[in-house]
C-alpha cells in the first residue's frame, strides 16, 4: 500500500461518515439477506470497477470493489453466511477546501478489508437473523452487529420486516484535544497510526511521549421497519421508514478549510441523526415477460440535508437464458445548515462554529443511467449446472453518473466562483462504474 | 412530521385495505419471479449503496429485500 500526501479534501469513502454509514448499511443488507434462511445457499461472487474524473491533472479516481460471499443451509432452519468485500482505491485528491482547490490535489491511495458472519433462522412463516462485520483499514476500523426478524401475516401476503444494528468506529486523528476548533490540525499520510493486535487503535507517541496521533470514536445506530404488500397477482409494494442516529467524530481528519487566513482541520458537528421513508413497486408485464419498478425516497437530517430521490427501471427477458434491465435515478439534496461555498468561509468566517469541505453536505443533483444483462442458467431435470449448481447467473451491469453541482450562497457575491473548489470534472458526464458478478445456488 | 404521518396512515390504509384481496397461492407464479423479488442481488444492491453514499449526503431508506410470492 502507497501511502503518498493524504491530505483529503473529498475522495471515495471519504473518512469516517460514509465510509461507517456503508458499513452500517452493509451489516443491515447482510441481516436482510441472513434473514430468508430458506433461500438457496450458494456462493457469490462481484467485482466493481467504478471510476471517477478528476481536474488537476492528477488523474482520476479509481475504486475496484470485489465481494465474496458464501451462505449454506445447516439443518432445514437454519443458514450460515460469511462474506469479505474490499476497496482498492488510488486518486486524486484536494488538500484544502478553497476557492482554488484544484491547485492543492495530491494522489493517494489506501485499501481497505470488510469481513461478515451472519447467522438466520427461519420457521414456516416467520424468520430471524444475526450478524456481525469487521472493517479494517490503516486508520480505520468499524465493528458492527446487528439483527433482523420479519414475519409473513396469514395468507403470505403481507410481510412486515424490521431490523437494528449497532456499530462501533474509530477514526485516526491528530491529537489536537487542547486546540480550539480554529486551531486544529489535519492528519497528513506521514502520521503514523498506530493499532492494538493491527486492529484496534492506540495512542502514538512521540520521544518525548507526548501523544502524536490519537483515535476517535463514533457510534452508528441504525434501525429499519419495512411492510412488503401483495397487491395483485402481477403487483407487489413495498414501503420502509429508516432511522440512524450517529454520534461522535464524523469529520475528514485529513480535510483542511481556508478560513480567512487559517486552514484548520474540518470540523462538523458531533451528532447527526437521520430519517427516510421510501416506496416501491414491482408490476409484472405478462404478455411481455417483463416487469417495471418505479421506487421513491425523501430523505432528511438534522444537519439540514433534506433529499428525495426517485427511480424507475425496466426488466425484459429475452428468449430463456438472458435478462436484460434498464434504470434510470435522479437525485437531489439540500445543503447542511453550515456548508458554505468555498469563497465564504474564506472572506466572511465559519458557519457557527463548524466549517466543512465535504461535497456530500453541498447541494448537488445526481443522476444514474445504467443498464444489466444477465446470463441465467437452471438445472432441468435433474441436470445440474456444471455438474453442481442449481443456478448460475452471470451479470454485467454498468452505469454512467451525471454530476451538477449547485450554488449553496449567493452566486452573484461569490466572486471567487465555485468551478475549482472541488476536484469534480467540470464534465456533466462525472463517472462510470462497471460490475461484473456471478450467482449460484445449489 | 405531519406529511409523514399522513403518508404512513395512507400506506397503512391502502395495506389494509389490499388484504381484502388477497392473492391467492395458485396466482403467485409471477410474483415469484426473480424479477420481482426486491433486491435480489444484495451483491448489486451492497454496491451500489457504497457507490452512492460517497457521491451523495442522504442513506438509508432502502428497504428490506424479498417480498414476491410470500413463500419463505
Amino acid at each position: 500500500m502507497q501511502l503518498t500526501e493524504r491530505q483529503r479534501g473529498q475522495l471515495w469513502g471519504p473518512r469516517v461518515t460514509p465510509r461507517s454509514v456503508a458499513l452500517a448499511l452493509s451489516a443491515v443488507g447482510l441481516l436482510g439477506a441472513v434473514g430468508g434462511a430458506a433461500a438457496d445457499d450458494g456462493v457469490d461472487v462481484n467485482t466493481t470497477w467504478y471510476q471517477e474524473q478528476r481536474q488537476g491533472g492528477q488523474g482520476g479516481l479509481t475504486v475496484i470493489h470485489p465481494q465474496f460471499d458464501a451462505a449454506v443451509d445447516v439443518g432445514e432452519h437454519t443458514n450460515l453466511s460469511l462474506g469479505y468485500a474490499a476497496d482498492a482505491v488510488t486518486g486524486a485528491t484536494a488538500a484544502v477546501y478553497a476557492v482554488d482547490a484544484v491547485s492543492t490535489a495530491t494522489t493517494f491511495s489506501d485499501v481497505r478489508h470488510v469481513g461478515s458472519l451472519g447467522l438466520g433462522f427461519a420457521g414456516r412463516r416467520a424468520t430471524l437473523g444475526f450478524s456481525g462485520s469487521v472493517g479494517v483499514e490503516r486508520d480505520y476500523l468499524s465493528l458492527s452487529a446487528g439483527g433482523n426478524a420479519a414475519i409473513d401475516l396469514p395468507g403470505k401476503n403481507t410481510n412486515f420486516a424490521i431490523s437494528y444494528s449497532h456499530a462501533r468506529d474509530q477514526a485516526c486523528d491528530k491529537a489536537n484535544a487542547e486546540l480550539q476548533p480554529l486551531e486544529r490540525r489535519a492528519l497528513t499520510g506521514a502520521d503514523p497510526c498506530a493499532k492494538d493486535y493491527g486492529v484496534f487503535g492506540k495512542d502514538t507517541l512521540d520521544a518525548t511521549m507526548l501523544v502524536m496521533t490519537t483515535w476517535r470514536d463514533l457510534t452508528i445506530d441504525t434501525a429499519q421497519a419495512t411492510v412488503t404488500q401483495n397487491l395483485s397477482p402481477t403487483m407487489v409494494l413495498q414501503a420502509s421508514l429508516f432511522g440512524q442516529v450517529l454520534e461522535g467524530f464524523q469529520s475528514n481528519p485529513y480535510r483542511r478549510v481556508r478560513v480567512g487566513p487559517n486552514e484548520p482541520q474540518e470540523h462538523i458537528p458531533d451528532t447527526r441523526a437521520r430519517v427516510a421513508l421510501s416506496v416501491r413497486l414491482n408490476r409484472w408485464l405478462p404478455k411481455l415477460r417483463a416487469a417495471v419498478h418505479v421506487s421513491g425516497r425523501a430523505y432528511s437530517d438534522s444537519w439540514g440535508v433534506n433529499s428525495g430521490t426517485v427511480e424507475l427501471a425496466y426488466s425484459q427477458y429475452v428468449g430463456s437464458s438472458l435478462l436484460l434491465r434498464l434504470r434510470a435515478r435522479a437525485y437531489q439534496q439540500t445543503a447542511a445548515t453550515f456548508f458554505k461555498d468555498a469563497f465564504f468561509y474564506e472572506t466572511e468566517s465559519t458557519a457557527g462554529s463548524y466549517f466543512t469541505g465535504d461535497r456530500e453536505l453541498s447541494p448537488v443533483r445526481n443522476a444514474v443511467v445504467g443498464g444489466k444483462l444477465t446470463l441465467l442458467s437452471v438445472a432441468e431435470d435433474d441436470k445440474k449446472v456444471w455438474g453442481l449448481f442449481d443456478r448460475v447467473d452471470w451479470n454485467l451491469k454498468a452505469d454512467v453518473f451525471l454530476l451538477d453541482e449547485l450554488p449553496a450562497d449567493d452566486e452573484a457575491a461569490n466572486l471567487g466562483g465555485r468551478a475549482t473548489q472541488f476536484l469534480s470534472s467540470d464534465q456533466l458526464l462525472d463517472a462510470f462504474e462497471l460490475q461484473l458478478g456471478l450467482r449460484t445456488a445449489w | 412530521m405531519r406529511r409523514t404521518l399522513v403518508l404512513v396512515v395512507t400506506l397503512a390504509g391502502l395495506a389494509s385495505a389490499c388484504g381484502r384481496y388477497a392473492v391467492r397461492p395458485n396466482e403467485k407464479e409471477f410474483l415469484a419471479d426473480p424479477v420481482m423479488t426486491f433486491d435480489g442481488d444484495p451483491q448489486e444492491a451492497a454496491a451500489d449503496d457504497h457507490v452512492l453514499t460517497n457521491r451523495e449526503g442522504a442513506a438509508g431508506g432502502n428497504g428490506a429485500g424479498g417480498g414476491g410470492c410470500g413463500c419463505n
